[in-house]
């Protein structure tokens, strides 16, 4: 299972820097969510804004328009490696919780800049294979003011 | 500086000059009012928070009292800052240096080696600021000890805290939910003259509004989802339609636009059973024709000149904090309307990560064209910037206020003339 959870983390990350997002896309359930909470002790986006919440449907907006070629914000591209280390397993009943800490360097428009972020998994086993029922980014700046964030961590 | 604005045009120094910047500081900043912080923030005696006010960091408190005091968060002695943390409660003010003690009024308590002084007595205390004043639970102040009062400067704009207040069931609204930080390397002026320009979501935004209409099926999923992406959508209009969206323009610079959210969630009257239990609950307070006329009022951007922008209908607040010719962070704040069902608040912070965060798929796109629009500046191959957009359509004024089409930089032509204003003076 360890081994099996690494190599979808590692994945995952490698989609990312070879910006196939769509194919990220994939790898979260139908009910999967995307999250990037602004407070580190934050216990649901109803609490407190978030950098980012959202439900695959929407999430599916975001990839799209990392697509076009009308993104100003990825004009250029950014280029990006995603570093994923110390990951920690522990069963919850029928999923399964996968922590990490997660550093991204990230090139673009001439200017290098680097994140780092612990990272919740809460990875569901389908007839696909892992898939995602939710992605938490606590970035170590949460509350930081950030220059645009247009790469999914 | 009066050679900086001419006509229609005004000089790129004004964006790029760290010259103009320092100037701005001194004759802005540094005497209009700005806004401070909400009194729901502190709540109970001793509860401050931490915050700037133009150039400075200053320490809103709350007395035993109840009065509220505004402080320099600079220790009299050497200067230390006092507070570190950006809230809490305190019984005292004590400098972590050498252990000059104040009360929360800022006046001296004591002083370690008190014998080793003249007179204690001729010691200072806290550096305060001269004026401050609420405004229906919001808080301002000004660095200048004279000069127009509060209500004289928010003019026509009053009228957006107003609304946001009326809103609430119980009469009251709270701050909540912590803060979102924008930060982009471009002037401040960028973000008020943005934020009032209608011609530019069909460029800017064009990416978001075409993935969201590349995935229909989003509009009968999830209530955020929904209201994520008709807020998308929103900014795909055509040049027609923007110029339906009328600008009211006031002479102290401050600007408000109507509202163009005409679907489903993000419609001004919806037809939910949550929206409807909140119409209830709005009726009960003001009756059913007051109720009528506070949910009717459909604005969106309402902008305090210099650095303030309301959406009273959504909760939201933006406050634009100056730091640099080339470096401005904005700090996104969000309202609960006190007696409101607790899913209106739910939809008010999904609402305002989807529109405001460094994240988002339409703010991104912004804080990029912002960065774009000072590296271009930096070039001297043209010293002139054109605001010259809707001078044809002419103004339609009374009671001061100026009223143009959605596509005007009429705007931004009254943002520059009370530059202009405060700049020279």
């Amino acid at each position: 299972m360890s081994e099996e959870v690494e190599r979808f983390l590692l994945l995952e990350a490698r989609l990312l820097d070879e910006r196939r997002f769509s194919a990220w896309l994939e790898l979260f359930a139908d009910d999967g969510v995307y999250w990037l909470p602004t407070r580190p002790d934050q216990a649901s986006p109803h609490e407190a804004l978030s950098l980012v919440y959202e439900p695959r449907a929407l999430l599916a907006v975001r990839v799209a328009r990392l697509e076009r070629p009308d993104m100003h914000v990825q004009t250029p591209p950014s280029r990006t490696v995603h570093h994923v280390s110390a990951i920690e397993l522990h069963s919850a009943g029928a999923e399964t919780i996968a922590r990490s800490a997660l550093i991204v360097a990230e090139w673009r428009a001439g200017e290098s800049r680097w994140c780092a972020a612990r990272v919740l998994h809460r990875l569901r086993r389908t007839p696909q294979g892992l898939r995602i029922a939710l992605k938490r980014v606590d970035l170590v700046d949460s509350e930081a003011p950030h220059r645009a964030l247009a790469v999914p961590f | 500086m009066t050679q900086l604005v001419r006509g229609e045009r005004v000089h790129r120094a004004a964006y790029v000059d760290p010259h103009v910047f320092a100037l701005e500081e001194e004759r802005i900043f540094r005497r209009v009012w700005l806004y401070v912080a909400h009194e729901s923030e502190v709540p109970a005696a001793g509860d401050y928070v931490l915050t700037r006010l133009g150039p400075e960091e200053v320490i809103l408190v709350r007395q035993e009292s109840g009065t509220l005091s505004l402080l320099h968060n600079r220790c009299a002695h050497r200067g230390a800052r006092i507070v570190a943390e950006p809230r809490g409660n305190l019984r005292q003010l004590r400098c972590p240096y050498h252990a000059w003690t104040y009360r929360l009024d800022g006046s001296l308590l004591g002083v370690p080696l008190a014998e080793s002084y003249a007179s204690v007595a001729e010691l200072p205390g806290l550096a305060r600021v001269p004026r401050m004043e609420s405004y229906r639970g919001f808080v301002f102040a000004s660095h200048a000890a004279s000069g127009p009062s509060l209500a004289e400067f928010l003019g026509g704009l009053a009228s957006a805290f107003d609304n946001l207040v009326d809103r609430a069931p119980a009469g009251t609204v709270s701050r909540f939910g912590g803060a979102l930080r924008l930060e982009y390397r471009g002037n401040w002026k960028m973000f008020m003259e943005n934020a009032v320009d209608l011609v530019h979501p069909g460029f800017v935004h064009k990416s978001s509004v075409e993935a969201a209409r590349a995935h229909p099926e989003t509009l009968s999923a999830d209530p955020i989802t929904q209201q994520g992406v008709q807020m998308f959508l929103a900014n795909g209009m055509k040049a027609t339609q923007w110029n339906d969206v009328q600008l009211h323009s006031f002479a102290g610079g401050h600007v408000y636009m109507g509202g163009f959210y005409r679907e489903g969630v993000i419609a001004p009257e919806r037809h939910d059973p949550v929206f409807e239990r909140y119409r209830q609950a709005l009726v009960a307070r003001h009756g059913a024709e007051k109720a009528a006329a506070v949910l009717a009022v459909d604005r969106f951007n309402n902008l305090v000149w210099p650095t303030l922008s309301i959406n009273s209908r959504f909760g939201a607040m933006r406050i634009v904090r100056p730091l640099a010719a080339d470096r401005t962070v904005v700090e996104v704040q969000c309202f609960r309307l006190e007696g409101a069902p607790p899913e209106m608040h739910e939809l008010t912070l999904q609402f305002v990560n989807l529109a405001a965060s460094p994240a988002s798929l339409v703010a991104s796109d912004d804080l990029e064209i912002f960065e774009r629009c000072q590296r271009g500046l930096a070039s001297r191959g043209e010293d002139w910037i054109d605001m010259r957009r809707g001078v044809l359509a002419g103004e339609r004024r009374d009671d001061g206020e100026a009223v143009a089409a959605g596509t005007s930089e009429l705007p931004v032509r009254h943002q520059y003339a009370a530059w202009q204003r405060w700049m020279s003076a």
